[in-house]
């Protein structure tokens, strides 16, 4: 059975993450792209020529009453999540949605419970669980390679150059800055890992805007650590977890590899961790992947699967309204980062302009 | 409040300069940038500024943004050949939308390695330097010169050394070297160290930006002291658990050629990196990764360096710089706009250090507890 996909959202994740595994998966026979929604028809458009059998609309409810198909792809701005997840599940589709799940904590609780009632699989589209280290780093957590686990952080930063093709994430409003768009990789590594964590703190930066830094402390049972999170500055783009016999470093990075810290030296290891790679029961063939793309064809293999076979997706709609219940929580703690390098008066300035103050 | 459009809003001195107005109590600054992704440092300012994605090399797509605008800022950089391009789309927009004032951030990097004292504000900068980024700064600041008159607007032309300090690309490059014990020093250090702390800049910018007379002029800006390349190290070394007296020393009367700087020659020449952009874009991820990978060299992943690089490999950018002779004067400006350094070496010192601590930069690699969130 092909599954026939609705592309809704044609942006930047679509073009440069989707396109390709979703051309592979094609030939395939695996999955059949029918339906591309933008509300920005040329970039519904622009996908077209990749898959010629396929529709572009510029509303999803025109898609789905023009066409038979079997799973959304939700990959538009996050305050849509909802929206065009309840849409798709109404037509009887399946879904998959990108992260964070919806901006709220009862948005998903809507979006689950019409999954369950439509019987339909509704996953949830967390790519960094499909990064070889990511994976091997949970198996030495689980096996106890690193003894009991005591304490993490986790640092990732950069200048943002996403080459997005619109300012939805940046506009204030649900689902936009930096906590919905890192923080939920972040948050949703550590519940994998380590359980649900609970927020202890969190500080950011947004003067009435969206923020560009988030600093937060979290505890989860039996650990506890820190998140530094950066669209402007540069970090160290690392995981450190310390347990009772050793210390793991995880590379953001770096999907191939990961080190491990035991008598006093680090070793680093290769990670080979494979993923199925058909959607066939049992499945015939692995894939270790080393690329986005491949990591997001892994993904996409698990809901054809999860859609054929009944076996769950990596993350679905329970654990992703966890991520967003704790990004919610942080956001209720908030308070602005201390900045020591501004002078004196900037610093009021910037405590008094802060969006808690306001 | 003048009304401003920063052109090249997304760039280091450009956030800085949103944050400084915002701070400031301005509640209509206007930003420019190249593309969407340069929002993510802007948008934490909320309605006080205004956004605008524009091609600053098309003065068609510029003119609607500045208009209303009495100041034009131009802080945009990209590659030396586009240089030229966007000074003159910017020029010919700032005309068509009555803008009254243009302050364009040039380099001081177009007077070399300043080998004269008597260089001043107004001497021609050198039309032959083998930095095309340098070439490019000296052709638009000559192109300037010629046009400043019949520009329909005043141009203040501001020449800073290197912008060092908080979200200081050059700085955060310094202190990585450092940590990683890959830093030295050219000819001792001796050479100095022309630059301006970020916020002294800033205040440059908004000086000749609120000034009542004419800016029109060429101006060099920078800070108070005079510093060497060997107290910029030694200042930021000690807190970063480096000494700076077993730094290597690089002589200051050779470029010591190795394949990396060839490779970095090879590559800023115009048809070499043209042809590199096309690859870029060609090649397959898989390549490109497989390339990023193996260039990357090894990783340390106990975070600070224990051993000192014997024989470093030395950037021809940064060797160069570290052989200037001689601070450009700033007493133009200073007369001019009634200007005096407010942030000393030393606090800007105290400054980065702050960023650098928050950044987690420092040997223990764990957030201090200043730093940590309040609960």
């Amino acid at each position: 059975m092909t599954v026939k996909t609705t592309v809704v959202g044609c942006g930047a994740v679509a073009q440069r993450l989707y396109r390709k595994p979703l051309k592979r998966l094609e030939q395939q026979g695996i999955l059949r792209v029918t339906g591309l929604v933008d509300r920005h028809l040329p970039h519904a458009e622009a996908l077209r020529p990749f898959f010629p059998l396929a529709r572009a609309f510029d509303n999803p409810e025109e898609a789905f009453k023009a066409g038979q198909s079997d799973l959304t792809l939700v990959l538009s701005p996050v305050r849509f999540h909802s929206e065009h997840t309840l849409l798709a599940l109404r037509h009887k589709n399946h879904v998959l949605c990108e992260k964070p799940m919806a901006t709220t904590e009862a948005e998903c609780a809507e979006m689950i419970a019409a999954a369950r009632e439509m019987g339909r699989v509704l996953a949830v589209g967390m790519i960094r669980r499909f990064f070889p280290s990511f994976a091997q780093l949970r198996e030495w957590v689980v096996r106890g390679e690193l003894g009991e686990i005591r304490s993490f952080s986790y640092r990732e930063g950069k200048v943002f150059d996403w080459d997005v093709k619109s300012p939805a994430g940046f506009l204030p409003g649900g689902g936009a800055g930096l906590l919905f768009d890192i923080g939920s990789h972040v948050i949703d590594l550590l519940i994998w890992l380590f359980g649900v964590p609970d927020v202890l703190s969190y500080a950011d930066d947004a003067l009435g805007g969206v923020e560009s830094n988030v600093l937060m402390e979290l505890e989860a049972p039996g650990v506890s650590g820190s998140v530094q999170l950066s669209w402007d500055f540069p970090l160290s783009n690392e995981l450190r977890v310390v347990g009772s016999k050793g210390e793991a470093v995880l590379r953001v990075d770096r999907s191939d590899k990961l080190a491990i810290k035991k008598a006093s030296r680090f070793h680093e290891v290769p990670a080979h961790y494979a993923y199925p790679a058909d959607a066939c029961s049992p499945c015939r063939r692995m894939i270790v992947p080393r690329l986005h793309t491949q990591s997001i064809y892994c993904q996409l293999i698990q809901v054809a699967r999860a859609i054929r076979l009944g076996v769950p997706p990596a993350v679905g709609g329970e654990t992703g309204k966890e991520c967003v219940r704790v990004i919610e929580s942080a956001r209720r703690r908030a308070r602005p980062i201390d900045m020591p390098w501004l002078d004196p008066g900037q610093r009021e300035a910037y405590q008094a302009l802060h969006w808690t103050n306001n | 409040m003048v009304a401003t459009t920063i052109i090249g809003a997304g760039g280091f001195v450009g956030t800085r300069l949103v944050e400084s107005l915002v701070l400031g109590g301005e509640t209509d600054v206007r930003a420019v940038v190249r593309a969407y992704r340069s929002f993510a440092g802007l948008s934490r300012f909320g309605p006080a500024v205004t956004v605008r994605v524009a091609d600053a090399e098309s003065p068609a797509s510029l003119a609607p943004a500045l208009r209303g605008s009495s100041v034009a800022i131009n802080l945009t950089t990209g590659p030396p050949a586009s240089i030229i391009r966007t000074t003159k789309a910017i020029v010919e927009a700032c005309a068509a939308a009555k803008v009254g004032r243009l302050i364009h951030l040039s380099s001081a990097v177009v007077y070399g390695e300043v080998t004269s004292p008597s260089i001043d504000d107004d001497s021609p900068p050198l039309r032959r330097h083998w930095m095309p980024y340098a070439r490019a700064k000296a052709a638009s600041e000559i192109w300037l010169r010629g046009r400043a008159s019949a520009a329909g607007c005043q141009v203040a032309v501001l020449r800073p050394g290197i912008v060092w300090g908080v979200r200081s690309p050059h700085t955060a490059a310094a202190a990585g070297a450092i940590l990683a014990k890959t830093a030295y020093l050219v000819g001792g250090g001796k050479g100095i160290f022309n630059s301006i702390y970020i916020d002294n800049l800033i205040d440059c910018i908004r000086a000749c930006r609120g000034h009542r007379g004419d800016a029109t002029g060429f101006y060099n800006v920078a800070d108070r002291e005079v510093v060497t390349w060997r107290d910029f190290y030694a200042a930021l070394a000690a807190p970063l658990g480096c000494d700076v007296g077993r730094l290597p020393d690089v002589p200051a009367g050779r470029f010591p050629w190795s394949a990396r700087a060839l490779l970095d020659y090879v590559m800023s020449l115009p048809p070499a990196c043209g042809l590199y952009h096309r690859l870029k874009s060609r090649l397959p991820d898989a390549v490109k990764a497989a390339l990023k990978a193996s260039l990357a060299g090894r990783y340390n992943y106990e975070g600070a360096a224990s051993g000192y690089a014997t024989k470093p490999t030395v950037e021809r950018e940064l060797w160069s710089l570290q052989r200037v002779r001689y601070k450009l004067p700033t007493a133009k400006f200073a007369r001019r706009f009634g200007y005096t350094p407010a942030v000393t070496f030393e606090e800007g010192v105290r400054r980065t250090l702050g960023w650098l601590t928050f950044l987690g930069r420092t040997p223990s690699r764990d957030l201090s507890p200043g730093d940590r969130a309040p609960r």
